[in-house]
Formats: C-alpha cells, structure tokens, sequence
C-alpha cells in the first residue's frame, strides 16, 4: 500500500468509529440534537451517492433524482397508512417503487446525454412533482402523508423500533453503510470498470463491444436505488412524505454537494453533504443568508479544486509524501495498485 | 468456409445532399493486408463507419463473414469479432492502461458481475500482462491513459484492439500524427498482427502504405477507383490523375513500387 493509501485508511477507520460512537459521544459532549443531524447527514449523503454513481462513474448529469427519493418516501408512507404494512415490507416498497420509476423514465432519459439528459430527468421529476401535489388522495398533496411507525422488530411483547434514538441512528447508519460498501464493490467490479469507460468515452465503449444503452440504463437503475434508499429512510425518520421534496430543487441541492465533496470518489457526496448541512444547521440560527455561504464554497470549489474537496486532500496528501524521501522508498518496496475507496 | 471475411455490396450512405458512399461493392477474401487510400473527403473513413455500425447505409448490404450485418448497433457488431481505431486517437483517458486493455479483453462478456473485485479475473490478467509486453507498454501500466504520449496512445489502441482478438481489424489512419520511429515501431506491430489477422487500413503516408499493404483500394468520391497490388496501383493512370497528379506525389509512388 502507498503511503497516501495506508494514511487514508487510517483516517477512514477513525471516521467509521466515529461514526459508530455519535449515539454515546455526540449527546455526552454537545446535546442529543446532533445525533438527529447526523442521522439526516448520512440519508442526504446516500441521496447526493446517487447523483455520484451516475456523474462521477457513468458520466450523466441528473438532476431528477429527488423523483427516485419521493418515490422511496412515498411507498413507505402509503405502504405504512394506506395499505398497512410492517417496516420491512413498506421499506421494500419504497426502494422497488424508485427502481420501478428509475427503469420506466431511465428507458427514455438514458436515450441521451449531457444537457439532454439533465433536461429531461428535470422534466420527469417535475411531472411527478405536480401530479404528486394535485393527487390529494393518494400522496395528501402540500401536506404529505403523516403515518406512525410500526416497529422494526417484534418478539412477543418484545418490541425495537425508530421511536427510540439510539437504534434509529444505528439503523440509518448501518443501511447507508451498507449501500456505500455496495456501491464500493461496484466501482471494483467488471461492470463498474464498464461504466468507467462509458463515462471516459461512449463511442469508443461501444466499439469495444459494450452495450452502452444497456449499462447506463443499469447504473440509472441502481441509482435509482441509491435515492430510492434515502428517500425511504428520510420517510420512517421524519415519519410522513412529502410532495415537496420531489421538487428539482432538492435534485440540484445533491448535485452541489456531490460537486463539492467530489464527484467520481466513493466519500466524496459524504463530505460536501456533511460541510453543507452543518453550515445550514450552524449558520441558519444566527443569518437568514446562509445560502451565500453554500454558493460562494461551491463557485470556490469549482474553480480551484475541479475534483472536489476529496480530490483536493489527495493532491495534497500526494504532494506531501512525494516530498519526504523515505515515502518514495516505500513505494517502490511495495508496488501496489491504487484503487479508489 | 468459402464466404470471404467482408463483403459489401451497394453501399450507399449520404449526408444531406453529399453522397459520401455512392453504390460501393469491395470484397475481402482475407490472408492479406488490405489498405484503403484516397484523397480527403472520399469517404474512407464514412465506409469504416458504416461497417462498424456508427453510421447506418441508406442503401446496401454488408456482410461480414457471409453474415448479414448491415444496420446493426457497433456492440453488436463488435462482439462478432470487427473492430476498429479511430482516426483521432480514442481510448479511456482517466483509466490507467492496463485498465484500458482490461475493460476491452472483457467488454464481450454478456454478464458483468455487479459485484465482484475485477482484479480476481486471473484468465484476464494475464492476458492484460501479455498484451502489455507485446506492445511495449509494460512500464506504463499505472499511467492513466490521458497522460501518454501521442505515440503511446496510438500503440495502446493497437493493444486494445489486438487483446479484443479480432477476426476483422479496420485501422483508420494508425500512424498518423508519429514521429518516424513511432511510425516504424507500429509499423512492426501492425505487421506481426496481419500474420493471424485480417486487416484493412487506410492510411494517408504512402510510404507505410507501399511497405505494408498487399493490396491497395483506391477511393475516390465515395466510389472505388482501382484496386490491386502496389505496383498495379502505382502504373494505374486513373489513380494518378484523381489521386496521385500531383508531381511531388508521383515520384513517392514511383520511389515506392521501385523499393
């Protein structure tokens, strides 16, 4: 392993330990508030990883997935107070309607590319948002569908649910790990390194033999799960659904942070989300203009760090073993072959 | 199998009111190097386009192998065993080479696995690894591909196209842009493949042309004008008029039918 590697290991394995602590760490040193934050840090990150999974590896710009995340919210919620499921079936629902919708509107949207593609995934989701707020019947329109929860196990009299804080977090965090190692192995795999090389040039992909349509309907689908996962655990965490959250607003909102973390890095939308909602969370109580931030950080970003903030740490990290003469030596020792985490 | 490894028949393609491929026939028997040459605009690279399915004919078959496959998408037609290069210089440049040459040996694959480390593939890796040797790009495997030299991209798509294992390899324009031992260097590899490969090239620098091919096509406004061996193509007055007129020109064909 290269230096740069093994420090940024390490500095992963502090993170996930962190991240296992925030129930006991978070409410001893601050208040239980953040845990909440944090919760909603990692649903939004799993959102910003689907627009990752198809800007960063496949190279399609969208900016509809808010529509794959209403869907998630809203086939828990009508699986939860109209049709009366248990957790884990209404959580299914949710994650199947997304991947349901992705197939449908990825068989036209994936039919195009760059500006195309981004207008017409913002025309999908804008349809939907509007028959999502004039069909009041099934999705309660501006008010959304309030619903309570069911537990997510039951013994006996023995009962586990999101009702109480700790399991809640833990239970967010241990879904959307589980999503990005998912995601982690597909980057790895022959069909990641596929999209890979749609996303570096289709026409050449093709003449290699790979059926590009195909793929990036795929990987439109598989990102429809990443949102469709969010937006699901978003619904049993706020326990209702919500018209407005299918708005393009909150599609374009994901982009940003992608863009800013890094998109094309596995961690990359964890850290652009993470810095925008704390700014949000921090900020917004004291200066009503906390977007100004939001938007002065992304231009910055944009400008001087076009790989985003993961990029930028892994120049710097690069340039500061290049530097040290004993880091060169442990990189010759040790050939290895440098994977994206 | 009798059927010759290409065969068009009555290709047409045109582009608004420009017939850039008018009514063409060309027949590949295979077991030799064939080059397609002619002056700008004659529609080479079109017909390459069309066989490899970019394009689609308005007219006209192309059979490949005695297999129909006129108007299929280029996967498609690529997993048959037809590939090609581009005239520019086309690879993955945020991959690295290797993964260059990786991601072509298993493009063909039906299933992908979603989920599997790519680099368990042993049969893969080692086919990466020979491919890299023979194309002399073993030292550069890491690099990604975007940072190459010219020169090196053009061998890296060589190497794509030789770890494909074509049964068909079009080549447009190879050695454009190569510094002279570039040239010589692609020239050997593109030599070495013709032995198992059939291979068609067009290609602009007579030179190359005259020392590699076996058979010379000429174009000419989307038709073909002459077709034979170097030495026919060079005594052939038609081609000297529409092609090779020009004085400068003329003494290169000579030099090379007399080498």
């Amino acid at each position: 392993m290269t230096r740069p590697a093994a420090i940024e290991r390490v500095v992963l394995i502090a993170f996930a330990a962190f991240l296992v602590a925030v129930p006991w760490l978070i409410p001893a040193l601050f208040n239980p508030f953040w845990v909440s934050v944090l919760a909603e840090i990692l649903i939004w990150s799993l959102f910003a990883a689907s627009v990752n999974l198809l800007f960063g590896y496949v190279g399609l710009l969208s900016f509809g997935q808010a529509l794959y995340f209403g869907f998630g919210m809203y086939g828990v919620a009508i699986g939860i107070d109209n049709l009366g499921l248990p957790f884990w079936p209404a959580l299914g629902l949710g994650v199947l309607a997304a991947m349901t919708m992705a197939l449908v509107t990825g068989i036209f949207a994936v039919r195009l590319t760059w500006h195309y593609f981004a207008i017409i995934t913002v025309v999908f989701s804008l349809i939907f948002y509007f028959l999502a707020l004039t069909n009041k019947w099934l999705t309660g329109g501006d008010d959304g569908i309030n619903f309570t929860l069911p537990p997510t196990f039951a013994l006996g009299g023995w009962r586990l649910g999101l009702s109480d804080p700790t399991f809640q977090y833990l239970f967010i965090l241990a879904v959307v790990a589980l999503c990005f190692w998912l995601m982690h192995r597909l980057i790895e795999s022959p069909l990641g390194k596929a999209l890979l090389a749609i996303r570096d040039n289709d026409v050449r992909a093709s003449l290699i033999g790979l059926n590009v349509y195909l793929l990036r309907l795929i990987a439109f689908v598989l990102a429809g799960f990443l949102a469709g996962t969010a937006g699901a655990l978003f619904a049993l965490f706020g326990r209702y659904a919500s018209a407005s959250y299918m708005f393009y607003h909150v599609s374009g909102e994901a982009v940003v942070w992608t863009v800013v973390g890094g998109a094309g890095t596995l961690l990359g939308p964890i850290v652009g989300t993470a810095i925008f909602i704390l700014v949000r969370e921090i900020v917004s109580s004291q200066w009503e203009h906390h977007e100004l931030i939001v938007g002065l950080v992304a231009i910055l970003v944009v400008i001087f760090a076009p790989r985003g903030l993961v990029g930028l740490w892994r120049d710097v990290l690069a340039a500061m073993c290049e530097r040290k003469p004993e880091a060169r030596s442990a990189i010759a020792a040790e050939p290895s072959v440098q994977v994206e985490p | 199998m009798s059927d010759p490894i290409l065969r068009i028949e009555g290709l047409t393609k045109r582009f608004g009111g420009l017939t850039a491929v008018d009514n063409l026939g060309y027949t590949l028997t295979g077991g030799r190097l064939h080059a397609i040459i002619g002056p700008n605009g004659a529609g080479k690279t079109t017909l390459f386009n069309l066989i490899s399915g970019l394009l689609a004919p308005d007219a006209g078959r192309i059979l490949f192998a005695g297999r129909d496959i006129t108007g299929l998408k280029p996967h498609a037609i690529s997993r048959l065993g037809v590939k090609r290069t581009l005239q520019i210089k086309s690879v993955f440049p945020r991959l690295n080479v290797a993964d260059n040459l990786w991601i072509t040996a298993q493009a063909e694959r039906r299933f992908l696995h979603p989920f599997r480390a790519a680099a368990r593939d042993r049969g893969i890796a080692e086919k990466v690894e020979r491919t890299l040797e023979r194309i002399g790009l073993a030292e550069l495997a890491q690099r990604p591909a975007g940072t190459l030299s010219y020169g090196d991209v053009a061998l890296l798509e060589i190497g794509m196209a030789l770890i494909a294992e074509p049964r068909l390899l079009l080549l447009d324009e190879p050695t454009c842009g190569m510094s002279p031992a570039e040239t010589d260097r692609a020239v050997e590899v593109i030599r070495a493949l013709a032995q198992s490969i059939d291979i068609v090239i067009i290609e602009h620098d007579m030179e190359v042309v005259f020392e590699i091919a076996a058979d010379i096509t000429v174009m000419a406004q989307g038709a073909i004008l002459a077709s034979g061996t170097p030495q026919e193509i060079a005594a052939d007055e038609r081609v000297r008029e529409a092609y090779l007129g020009r004085p400068e020109d003329e003494d290169y064909v000579e030099e090379a039918a007399h080498a």
